[in-house]
């Protein structure tokens, strides 16, 4: 690509190393506002985010105007000049990778006729129950991205990705469901609209809980919350060596219940963006943050890694403001012994309204449940009405007692329901 | 084709963000990007048709009637008939500012920064990291009834974050300050070892006990109740959407009568807007009065459609839709001594600081997180409390306000909707509410 090569040329003789990622993507999609689409849209946009590396010191800028590149690289020159340096070792150079496209369905196309589709789809499963559509949303989008860089790395892919979303109400009961994939026959529109009107349904004339412990069977959606809120952000590296980690010396201990593992695995076939290299054009592989219920490693990007002396274990993500890499994960993935986690009596929660309030550090937690009922016989029963459950994320990867057989994707995340014995529920009755 | 459009306009934001991130005593970041993002809306026969683009494809005067015709060609998917009214269009003068941030060097800002770092130091604390954030924007609109305006803001702002740890026990501080009146980092040790002092105090701090009780919310947090339980929930979007329990509500008593909530985008504060982004005035909104409901929050599209309340609350982020939303939102002045609210409220808890909040406007339940609390016992504060929360269901909590302050403040932010993050302020004086469902780690 020219303008790649046109960038490396003038940034040569200014840098000891430059990394350049230049991403374009398309979308389309349509918004339902009650039951009728309100909304179409479109977007078009590209990005360009330039790093360099010259004694250690590390400058980043982006741009979303590529042709604005030279403003983009003195801005990116300038930044290193105010970093502190760290030992660096160099930027990957080029692996043999397979740079076949992973997450790439040549079915989504930027075809209004296919967002009406799912915008119906979601219609008809929403029947199922008796409940008014509020909103929702259909989406289709394609993107490229390269990342290339001065020791001759140069990958390229592209994929595509579909969304749908639905918010539902009967009488005060709101019921809200969505769905992602990068393949047409993955996403489930029906099944997302049924979902969403079932909650909103079936949740009107709850009864008040008491206060009290519980066995509690948290939803993907709501332990992936709280998994987001303190235990991804403790398996962090950086987290790690700057003490804001209650991981942190803790490699080879128990922090988990002895079935439970936690993996980061990037090419599981259900991830909804994979992709065999990371953030830094770094080939992925799976990593174990928790194997068994031992902590076994932690994730690094590589400025993390060359700072601390620790390995890089491909876990670059690109995201915010700044263009520069952070810290993430591709497909973590929760596994426990599993089970009906609906057979024996229990609460089981939906969502949960404040999750992010949860304290990062500490895990402590108490927020307010959304969409929650009786369970038992394999069944949601009976809905309640209001209630608020309250622990430490961390003590919850001991109490996790079962894991159902089905897990969902949730962006970066594969998670089961999870059931949960000697939880704090706080009720109104 | 461009003929068969109603309605058109245009906003372009472009722009320089400056970030510096100083982490354990290293510089991780220090420096600049670029953004420059155009949306176009359309209203077609039937609905929008919105097409975001780079700004750099709209730099010709004139809108191209190619980007038009792809706006309008996106609204073909609409079937629901959308109307809007115009709406007064005027633009409230920039407040100057009092340093601008662009006139202070990189380096300059690095250094006032690494010296405020020092104030976090002390025993005890194991992580300390500040950040600090510029945007300046340039902001420009025109709509085909002929509105034009353009307008130059500069939004900025520091946090620190401190961690003390002993004996297994880890607890955080945080502070942070964000202002559109300029540089603000100058002399603000204060704040930066008040982080530190707090994480410090928490690690002694006892986990709050939940349950049914009276609760005291400091101006802070007063301030993200008004945002989430009442601001939310009038947004008209959601009114019109019937995903809001304050639909069917106008000129009802919905709360206690000492209350009054005003979101005011004309404000000079964080969540200023000189302009809506859909181009209408804007200005104070008193969505309840002595706790009557007054006015929803509109834009031109929900005005029309339900309205009572004004437009003006529309706001987009660069590149994005625009949507209904807040901007400065703030709970009015009562005449209640902060001393006269701890001693009524005899025994419950005092909750302070924010750990953020969130909202199911249909359902009218609310829940947000103090950064810590004391309990109040025989009218006087004793223990200091942690990880203490509020929920509470919209409509019942808003009539348990017993007290009111005359002590009202209010607090930078940013505030999350559809996928939109845009900056706001909420305020409050001190409040008293004599029923609420706290939530603790300890139950009795």
């Amino acid at each position: 690509m020219r303008l790649i090569d046109e960038i490396f040329r003038a940034a040569e003789s200014l840098a000891d190393e430059t990394e350049i990622l230049y991403a374009s993507s398309e979308s389309i999609g349509a918004d339902l506002k009650q039951d009728k689409i309100a909304i179409g849209s479109k977007s078009r946009s590209s990005g360009l985010i330039i790093r360099v590396i010259t004694s250690g010191k590390i400058g980043v800028s982006c741009t979303d105007n590529p042709d604005s590149w030279k403003q983009c690289l003195t801005a990116a020159l300038a930044s290193a000049k105010f970093a502190d340096p760290i030992d660096w070792k160099g930027l990957p150079s080029p692996s043999d990778i397979d740079q076949k496209p992973l997450a790439y369905d040549d079915r989504l196309t930027l075809n209004p006729g296919l967002v009406t589709d799912l915008i119906e789809r979601l219609k008809t499963g929403s029947e199922a129950h008796s409940a008014d559509i509020t909103s929702g949303s259909a989406s289709v989008a394609w993107s490229e991205h390269t990342i290339a860089n001065s020791h001759g790395l140069h990958y390229t892919a592209k994929g595509t990705q579909t969304h749908v979303s639905l918010e539902m109400i009967a009488g005060q009961s709101t019921g809200y469901e969505s769905d992602s994939s990068w393949n047409l026959d993955q996403i489930h529109p029906e099944k997302t609209g049924e979902d969403a009107a079932f909650f909103a349904a079936k949740g009107q004339g709850g009864e008040e809980i008491q206060t009290g412990t519980y066995d509690v069977i948290l939803s993907p959606v709501a332990i992936s919350q709280l998994l987001g809120a303190a235990i991804v952000p403790a398996l962090s590296g950086r987290n790690v060596h700057t003490g804001r980690s209650l991981f942190a010396g803790k490699i080879g201990e128990s922090v988990a219940g002895e079935t439970i593992s936690l993996i980061d695995d990037p090419m599981d076939p259900r991830g909804v963006a994979n992709c065999a290299w990371d953030g830094e054009g770094m080939p992925v592989k799976p990593l174990k943050f928790i194997e068994n219920g031992i902590l076994k490693s932690f994730a690094y990007d590589l400025r993390t890694a060359y700072r601390y002396g620790e390995t890089p274990t491909a876990s670059a993500v690109r995201a915010g403001q700044s263009g520069a890499p952070a810290i993430g994960n591709q497909n973590l993935i929760l596994k426990g012994p599993e089970s009906d986690v609906l057979a024996e009596k229990g609460i089981f929660v939906h969502d949960l309204i404040g999750a992010h309030t949860a304290n990062p550090m500490s895990g402590d937690f108490s927020v307010e449940l959304s969409s929650p009922f009786f369970a038992s016989d394999g069944e949601l029963q009976q809905p309640i009405r209001t209630g608020m459950i309250s622990g430490n994320i961390f003590d919850i990867l001991h109490k996790i007692t079962g894991c159902s057989t089905e897990a969902r994707t949730l962006g970066s995340m594969i998670i089961p329901s999870v059931r949960l014995s000697g939880i704090t529920v706080i009720g109104r009755g | 084709m461009s003929a068969s459009y109603r309605y058109y306009d245009i906003r372009r934001v472009c722009g320089e963000v400056t970030q510096i991130d100083i982490d354990n005593g290293k510089v991780e970041q220090a420096g600049s990007s670029f953004f420059d993002k155009a949306i176009i809306r359309v209203l077609g026969e039937k609905g929008w048709g919105v097409f975001a683009v780079s700004g750099r494809e709209t730099e010709c005067e004139k809108l191209s009637d190619k980007l038009l015709d792809e706006a309008y060609s996106a609204s073909q998917v609409t079937n629901v008939n959308i109307r809007i009214q115009e709406t007064p269009s005027s633009i409230h003068p920039i407040p100057a500012l009092k340093e601008n941030p662009a006139d202070v060097s990189l380096e300059e800002k690095v250094a006032i920064l690494l010296d405020m770092y020092k104030a976090t130091e002390g025993e005890e604390i194991v992580s300390r990291r500040i950040n600090y954030i510029e945007k300046d924007e340039q902001v420009t609109f025109s709509d085909c009834l002929g509105h034009s305006y353009s307008y130059d803001l500069c939004r900025c702002g520091f946090s620190v974050m401190a961690v003390a740890s002993r004996a297994g026990v880890v607890q955080m501080g945080y502070e942070r300050d964000h202002t559109i009146s300029g540089l603000n980092i100058r002399h603000r040790h204060g704040l930066a070892s008040q982080a530190a002092e707090r994480s410090k105090k928490l690690l002694d701090a006892k986990p709050a006990r939940g349950g049914v009780m009276k609760a005291v919310l400091d101006p802070e947090l007063a301030g993200v109740f008004a945002h989430e339980a009442v601001g939310h929930a009038s947004e008209g979007d959601l009114i019109k959407e019937g995903s809001s329990i304050l639909k069917d509500k106008m000129h009802q008593q919905i709360g206690s009568p000492l209350l009054t909530i005003v979101d005011d985008p004309s404000l000079p504060e964080f969540g200023f807007c000189p302009i809506d982004d859909e181009g209408s005035e804007t200005k104070r909104t008193e969505i309840i009065s002595k706790g009557i409901l007054q006015a929803y929050l509109h834009s031109k599209e929900t005005l029309t459609s339900i309205g009572n309340g004004d437009a003006g609350h529309c706001r987009g982020m660069a590149g994005v839709e625009p949507i209904v939303r807040m901007s400065n939102t703030f709970i009015e002045n009562g005449d209640a001594t902060y001393d006269e609210i701890i001693e009524e409220c005899k025994s419950g808890i005092l909750l302070k600081g924010s750990r953020g909040g969130q909202v199911d406007p249909g359902r009218g339940m609310f829940q947000f997180n103090a950064e810590y609390g004391f309990l109040i016992e025989e009218g006087e504060l004793t223990t200091m409390v942690r990880d203490v929360s509020l929920s509470g269901e919209i409509l019942q909590t808003l009539h348990t306000i017993s007290l009111i302050g005359s002590d009202l403040a209010l607090h930078p932010g940013y505030c999350g909707k559809g996928g939109q993050t845009v900056p706001v302020t909420d305020g409050s004086p001190h409040l008293l509410l004599d029923k609420a469902i706290v939530g603790g780690c300890e139950i009795d």
